[in-house]
């Protein structure tokens, strides 16, 4: 019974509505570093929470999925309606108080307060050159802005669960469509990460999404996006994102310029699985996360926390924040996964994460018919450093492990308490995959650091193309807190060099 | 109504006649996994002591099982399933305990399975749940096993809350749309919704005008589809996500627009290159900006005051050429125009007339 089997019972007693136990577990937490907040929402608004962003003087941008844009001013808690009519609105970028670029489902477009009166009223096409088939699954995500002023969109691919309109958008290419339990791509770049540039082309920049529910960048600049737990994704994934490559969905392959005709879903897997880029961070389904949201770097500079410079990314299934820990290896970006918040008060849902300038991350939540919640969340840091793994990298022989406080050399040194197994997941157009391969690997040494906050700890094998998954003893620190997290998952697409 | 009632009727005389079935025959029900984390068979009842075929088939776009426990013991069940944590996959989420009846393992999507079993002579409510972990808390439905009716489905506490209203679609689904409050203000005509709506492409704009009258504008195509008097829409099915929906429409269509497409420019038998560049509000009244062949036209359309149809004013600034309006006699209007020569059943207006134009449409109770 691990960490997971926690959470999850703290969404059932959540479910079943029993609030006395849901404010225990919340106690229990040893230390409590961070706080969950809930923010009160206006009356009448189904609070599913399409994209939340923070204007520099703190004000919060939110879009929620009936179509409002809304804005929150955390000093009076007051909220007031900017635009209405939105389908279902995935995300947004503010430019001021007044003007913002909101995706939707139907087009990427310009909000604008003309006439000073705090309320949209130019509605201006940004971009809309790629297709609607009216397939449910059809979200738009991002968008998100890089350093040369490009913008970046995901365009989700089709659901088997549903069909298309009559009428579509854009190019009809019925080659991926009704293939029983496959993602299909019935109109041009469903499945594809758009790149819209300064000037206004727009370009298809990768391809092979099932389901990219998040866009974001690390601090250096690079795009990463996560991926959907289903058919061609054995477990949920978190990619970087690169120009040409092809991420493994291969229904979005119709749309590539030198496909052609044959049917990507019955492609050899051979092929497939060569031409594809594979992810940097593998959420081990019903371990760490089954429906992973939007990526976002902590540059607070501390005031979240040690994290600062990591990533922390949404869990729709259950109450969840995970973090991400990065690393580049052999000139390829890799590195680990670990919960952050669990229960605590955080609801599941956690569709939207945003950085506020105080340095508190805001999580806005949607079920939409999928498990979740509504509303908004604040996760504070109080400043106490809390008890927990600080990076995880790899080296020629194993893992390095920092933790954020000096250790307690008895249980620190005791290679007992470092218990890794290692497994992959299946490239298939199955839905998920099990775990495939799982062994126990043996730790033949355990090294602390003299100041106590560093372990080397080697293992008797290291392969490239697995998940190590490493579950901590009873450690503590010299001061006796036990660490908050024990599971920590690492993906090894190559080895150090 | 009176076809939702004889629904209603059909469905639970078919469910009689099961019922009816003796013991020694087999009562085959099937149930699917759909979008929205739901079964479509959300209640089904047998006598006691029946022998029950289940065909479960996974419709839905992610991984379910079906499990039947004992009377009470959902969420036992469910609780039990969730705790197996990792090794919850290879066991397909079904917990070891005397409270699991019978189970159908996690299937994928498309994939169908199915189990033979007698029911209990005990008469009783027995949940069947998908414990698929985040599942179980709204993806359940009742097996009643009982030589009576079941209750009324509004006051039926063994299924999701969501379901319980189900036979009232269609009936009062706009009536109770329009009692909810749907968003933190209150929609005051004019306003719209980008949505899904039938008889549209996928970019459609629904526009409430007061005077209980609503247009449909196609933003990929870039023209007026249909309009609507009487009631607007109902979201519901739309909103609730996870499912292939679009908006329903409650009003009656008054308008069609049956032409290839209504403006020309150059020569009337030219149909332009479009492009859709946004809207502006005007007094909350959109006015729609779009390209044909490349020329700038913005389009804003209004209730007629007497509540009779619609004033359409279209603005081409920029026009060098004539511009033909064109439509059809059978389009439910009668039509009226600012300005413009009518010939030939299309109105053509000189660049100077283009500028600026109005078109009454009054409807005229055409069928459509």
């Amino acid at each position: 019974m691990r960490l997971l089997s926690g959470t999850l019972l703290c969404v059932l007693l959540q479910i079943s509505g029993s609030i006395i136990m849901g404010a225990s577990a919340q106690n229990k937490l040893p230390g409590s570093s961070y706080s969950v907040e809930s923010i009160s929402m206006p009356e009448g608004l189904s609070a599913e929470v399409g994209a939340i962003e923070f204007l520099p003087d703190g004000t919060l941008v939110t879009c929620f999925l009936r179509g409002e844009v809304m804005l929150y001013y955390p000093k009076t808690k007051k909220w007031k309606l900017f635009a209405e009519g939105l389908q279902e609105p995935l995300g947004i970028l503010p430019l001021s108080h007044s003007e913002f670029i909101v995706m939707q489902r139907p087009e990427l477009t310009r909000i604008k307060d003309l006439d000073g009166d705090g309320k949209a009223d130019l509605y201006e096409t940004v971009t809309d050159e790629f297709g609607i088939s009216g397939n449910y699954h059809e979200f738009n995500y991002g968008p998100v802005k890089d350093k040369n002023g490009n913008l970046f969109i995901g365009l989700n691919s089709a659901s088997s669960g549903g069909g298309i309109l009559k009428e579509v958008r854009g190019v009809l290419d019925s080659t991926t469509m009704k293939q029983k339990g496959q993602m299909f791509s019935p109109v041009p770049y469903r499945g594809w990460i758009m790149k819209l540039t300064p000037q206004g082309k727009l370009i298809p920049y990768a391809s092979g999404f099932r389901s990219p529910n998040g866009l974001g960048f690390d601090l250096k600049g690079n795009l990463f996006a996560t991926d959907n737990q289903g058919d061609w994704v054995g477990t949920s994934t978190l990619f970087h994102v690169q120009e040409g490559n092809f991420y493994g969905h291969p229904s979005a392959l119709v749309w590539k310029k030198s496909w052609k005709g044959e049917n990507p879903l019955t492609f050899p897997v051979e092929k497939l699985d060569s031409m594809r880029t594979k992810a940097s961070v593998l959420f081990p389904h019903g371990i760490m996360a089954n429906s992973p949201t939007q990526p976002v770097s902590d540059a607070t500079k501390g005031k979240f926390g040690p994290f600062a410079g990591q990533m922390f990314i949404g869990e729709m299934n259950s109450a969840r924040i995970v973090r991400v820990m990065l690393e580049e290896v052999a000139g390829v970006i890799q590195g680990a996964c670990i919960p952050f918040i669990d229960g605590n008060g955080l609801r599941k849902g956690n569709n939207r994460l945003a950085f506020a300038p105080d340095g508190s991350l805001w999580v806005g939540q949607a079920e939409h018919g999928w498990a979740g919640s509504k509303g908004i969340q604040r996760i504070v840091f109080n400043g106490k450093l809390p008890a927990e793994i600080y990076s995880m990298s790899l080296t020629k022989t194993g893992f390095k492990l920092k933790f954020t406080q000096p250790l307690d050399i008895t249980s620190a040194s005791d290679p007992a308490n470092y218990k890794f197994r290692h497994y992959y997941y299946n490239y298939h157009k199955k839905y998920g995959s099990d775990q495939v391969d799982v062994q126990v690997v043996p730790v033949t040494a355990v090294k602390l650091s003299t100041d106590r906050k560093e372990v080397i700890v080697t293992l008797n094998t290291l392969k490239p193309g697995y998940v190590y998954e490493l579950l901590l003893g009873d450690i503590k620190t010299s001061q006796g807190v036990p660490l908050g997290n024990k599971l920590v998952c690492y993906t090894v697409n190559v080895l150090a060099e | 109504m009176k076809a939702i009632n004889l629904l209603l009727f059909l469905f639970l005389f078919h469910l009689q006649l099961r019922a009816n079935q003796p013991n020694d025959s087999v009562t085959t029900v099937s149930i699917k996994a759909i979008a929205g984390m739901q079964f479509d068979v959300v209640r089904f009842n047998v006598k006691p002591g029946a022998k029950v075929k289940l065909i479960f088939s996974n419709a839905d776009d992610m991984s379910h099982n079906l499990l039947i426990t004992k009377p009470g013991a959902r969420m036992e069940v469910v609780d039990a399933a969730l705790k197996l944590g990792e090794k919850g996959i290879a066991l397909s989420y079904i917990p070891q305990l005397p409270s699991v009846l019978w189970s159908i393992p996690v299937i994928s999507p498309g994939e169908s399975m199915t189990i033979t079993f007698t029911v209990p002579e005990k008469p009783g409510i027995y949940p069947f749940v998908c414990t698929y972990p985040g599942h179980g808390f709204i993806m359940y439905g009742a097996m009643y096993v009982t030589e009576e009716a079941m209750p009324p489905l509004k006051d039926d506490q063994n299924i999701p809350p969501n379901r319980r209203m189900e036979m009232d679609k269609g009936s009062t689904a706009g009536h109770s749309a329009h009692l909810m409050q749907s968003h933190p203000y209150k929609d005051v005509p004019p306003y719209l919704y980008r949505t899904f709506i039938q008889d549209s492409g996928p970019a459609a704009i629904a526009v409430r005008l007061p005077q209980r009258l609503s247009y449909f504008w196609d933003a990929g195509e870039c023209r007026l589809r249909y309009a609507t008097s009487g009631e607007f829409l109902d979201m519901k099915e739309l909103w609730a996500g996870h499912r292939q929906a679009v908006a329903r429409n409650l009003g009656q269509i008054f308008y069609r627009d049956k032409t290839e497409y209504p403006l020309r420019t150059g020569s009337p038998g030219n149909i332009p290159e479009v492009q859709f560049k946004g809207y502006k509000l005007i007094n909350r009244y959109p006015e729609f900006h779009y390209l044909i062949n490349g020329i700038d036209v913005y389009e804003l359309i209004k209730e007629k005051t007497d509540g009779s149809g619609l004033l359409r004013t279209f603005r081409i600034p920029k026009a060098n050429q004539s511009v033909w309006f064109v439509f059809s006699p059978d389009d439910g209007i009668d039509y009226a125009f600012s300005g413009g020569k009518l010939s030939d059943g299309k109105l053509e207006l000189s660049p100077a007339g283009a500028r600026q134009f109005t078109i009454s449409m009054t409807k005229n109770g055409g069928a459509l």
